[in-house]
């Protein structure tokens, strides 16, 4: 079981990694011939099953495995592997492969940055992070992993010779893993779910996020009576852990997202406009272009667009929803398909640098909040 | 879409091309979850109330809207919509629209749906020379570009609607595609006393600048004070602020300079101490004001009235009213006698 590569875009995957380390603490990822596949599956929340293809991310890539199209699965905690990336940011190149040590899984990065050692000052500005927190990847996922704490490594392999050269610096990240059987992923399969009512392109995440994040505030700020000042107390309502407020999230074939929530103290709406809904690709239905005309969006769109009846609803969890939004910050066309009281399911399609690589999809599955 | 348009008209329609000055004006009473609102012919009035021993008052104009339509109910109570034209003579039969509470959080929260602070960086007034003041929060006007949204008034139009007893007070903003309905609760109103300044018996009337009060208060704020003593004095020291607390006490004093307090009529001596955490939640008006009143009657009831400027050259006013710990809880302190020309601040450390 062998595992290399090279990352040749690293913003891309840190951001990849923190967006989903929002969700949960481990992920199941992958690895095989075609394709990476990042899933997590928190006890509660949203699940999202994440597909990038290999050149997106990586630019040497070997992987070898008895298993058929040469598939390792792995358990890798979210956190540590989000830190050690982060240590990477102005690093010249990034290798990462898959090795053992003391008996235990790890997956190790090399990192090589450059820093002149003339100016000590660059120095500091060049290293990334305070080491300290590089040093212990496991330390702060609390219980998230069965493999026992592993220290990472250090090497500062500085080059001898003149001291005012520009000097290179390798920072190795070990993040312990997980060795998963096929017999263990076996039972994780993706959800299933009924064909959608309404498919939606949805308005830039950013923008949603900062309306929901005020929605879930408000909420927040009139549930609880002793609220004096307004703007501090209800900022700290958001960091506090457990189920946040449920918004209600719709949309209609007609290009409208609606979204909104009651209280004892008001109920709000923010409502958009003109948003597009994809036609679907006849070829991947049944029955082609007819089978289309059955599909439940073609009927929804029949409806018009005042009747609450062409809206498909679904109720979600504030907090939730704000986690899986902040997916925003990679970009790319989101399309939401909503099955009416039932589920969300976010499609992301990540742009990619050449058109010609595949695209990679994150899938978000969120489950609906009965009334 | 909104409700009031299968009811009869509302009686209350008005639209704000920035929904930020609103949202400016009214975090100056956010010390309270409730506010009551007074709908009237000249603006709005909102006030805001903790323990019965303050009181917070803005009043918004109606200069602040670009539109403001009050169809005021009429005694006969039929319910009679008026007929276009027909309320502008104010006849006797005229009454209030009665007033109501609605969540003051939820109001401020909804006024600034779209993030102010978000167009602030956009549209940044950093390197305006109007940028002082407290983070450029309320840029004098001339400050915004030509081509800000807010000037052209794509972004924060705010839409006020409420349409009688029972009814919710209404919200609408839009901003580049996205309409926000929001719907305000409104409760019944409380008994609407408010605390009583004598203004024919006033014992001080100090008009200043409010940076210099809100410079003080914050530097009186270090020791955590518990209790705020304001002496106004005809002779010198002429106007103190002194704090105490667990921690110790401190003391500014103002002197009597024209340049420094504008106003100063007082015509004997007056000590009255106030809860410095009421005091100390004025500090959003402090902050974004141009001057201050600061009055106080007899019974030592004591008024701040800030006056802000608003965008557009026009002037609010946001009011505060304390009632006084009584005289023989507070304690007196014998007078200083190191007054000075200028002003100075000094710790008791005991």
């Amino acid at each position: 079981m062998r595992f290399k590569a090279s990352i040749h875009n690293l913003i891309k995957l840190t951001r990849f990694v923190a967006s989903l380390s929002s969700l949960g603490k481990v992920a199941w990822v992958r690895l095989n011939d075609e394709e990476v596949r990042f899933t997590v599956i928190p006890e509660q929340g949203t699940q999202v099953w994440a597909v990038l293809s290999i050149d997106s991310i990586f630019e040497t890539y070997s992987i070898q495995s008895a298993s058929p199209n040469n598939t390792i699965n792995l358990e890798v905690p979210l956190q540590p592997l989000q830190k050690a990336l982060r240590s990477a940011i102005s690093a010249v190149s990034t290798n990462i492969r898959l090795t053992k040590k003391n008996g235990i899984p790890l997956l190790s990065l090399t990192i090589v940055t450059t820093s002149y050692s003339g100016n000590p000052a660059g120095n500091f500005n060049t290293l990334p992070l305070p080491t300290q927190s590089q040093a212990n990847p496991t330390s702060d996922a609390a219980g998230n992993t069965s493999a026992p704490n592993v220290g990472g490594e250090q090497d500062f392999g500085l080059a001898p010779g003149d001291p005012y050269r520009e000097r290179e610096i390798t920072i190795m990240q070990d993040v312990p893993v997980r060795v998963l059987s096929a017999a263990t992923v076996q039972g994780l399969h993706e959800p299933r779910c009924r064909e959608p009512d309404v498919h939606i392109l949805l308005p830039p995440l950013l923008q949603l996020k900062s309306i929901s994040d005020h929605f879930t505030r408000l909420s927040s700020a009139t549930m609880k009576s002793s609220v004096l000042n307004g703007g501090a107390s209800t900022a700290s309502a958001m960091q506090t852990s457990g189920p946040g407020p449920k918004l209600e999230l719709s949309a209609n074939m007609h290009g409208c997202l609606r979204l909104s929530i009651s209280t004892d103290a008001l109920s709000i709406s923010s409502v958009w406009r003109d948003l597009a809904n994809p036609d679907l690709d006849p070829s991947q239905y049944e029955g082609g272009e007819e089978g289309l005309r059955q599909h439940p969006t073609a009927r929804m769109r029949m409806m018009g667009g005042d009747s609450e009846e062409s809206w498909a609803k679904v109720r979600i969890d504030g907090k939730d929803w704000s986690r899986v939004l902040s997916v925003g910050r990679m970009g790319g066309r989101v399309i939401a398909c909503f099955c009416h009281n039932h589920a969300l399911i976010l499609y992301v399609y990540l742009p990619n640098e050449d058109d010609l690589a595949e695209e990679s999809v994150l899938t978000y599955y969120i489950s609906s909040y009965s009334v | 879409m909104t409700s009031s348009d299968n009811s009869s008209a509302p009686s209350f329609y008005a639209i704000s091309s920035s929904a930020r000055q609103l949202f400016l004006l009214l975090r100056c009473i956010s010390f309270a979850p409730k506010a009551q609102v007074q709908i009237t012919k000249e603006g709005i009035r909102l006030s805001a109330e903790d323990s019965r021993v303050m009181q917070g008052l803005a009043f918004l104009d109606k200069s602040l809207f670009s539109t403001y339509n009050y169809i005021p109910p009429r005694k006969s109570s039929h319910q009679a919509t008026n007929d276009a034209g027909d309320d502008l003579e104010s006849d006797d039969d005229e009454l209030d629209l009665p007033p109501f509470q609605i969540s003051l959080p939820a109001l401020l929260e909804t006024l600034q749906i779209f993030g102010f602070s978000e167009t602030k960086d956009r549209w940044s007034s950093r390197d305006s020379p109007y940028a002082g003041g407290m983070n450029g929060a309320f840029p004098r006007a001339g400050s915004a570009a030509a081509f800000d949204t807010r000037v052209l008034g794509m972004t924060g139009v705010c839409r006020l609607s409420y349409s009688g007893i029972g009814e919710p007070l209404c919200i609408i903003l839009e901003e580049s595609g996205v309409t926000t309905t929001c719907k305000l609760v409104t409760y019944s109103p409380e008994a609407p006393e408010e605390i009583p300044l004598r203004r024919d018996r006033l014992a001080q009337k100090i008009i200043m600048r409010s940076s210099w009060l809100h410079d003080a208060i914050n530097e009186l704020s270090s020791t955590s004070p518990t209790r705020l003593t304001i002496t106004a004095s005809p002779t010198a020291p002429y106007f103190m602020l002194s704090s105490s607390g667990p921690l110790g006490s401190a003391t500014v004093e103002f002197s009597k300079d024209p340049k420094l307090l504008e106003t100063f009529q007082v015509n004997r001596r007056s000590v009255n101490t106030y809860k410095y955490s009421l005091i100390r939640a004025t500090t959003k008006a402090m902050a974004i004001a141009s001057k201050v009143s600061i009055r106080c009657d007899e019974q030592g009831v004591l008024s701040l009235q800030f006056m802000i400027e608003v965008e557009g050259g026009g002037v609010s006013f946001v009011d505060f009213r304390f009632v006084p710990f009584l005289p023989e809880e507070a304690d007196e302190e014998a007078p200083d006698d190191e007054g000075g020309e200028e002003s100075e601040e000094y710790d008791e450390d005991e």
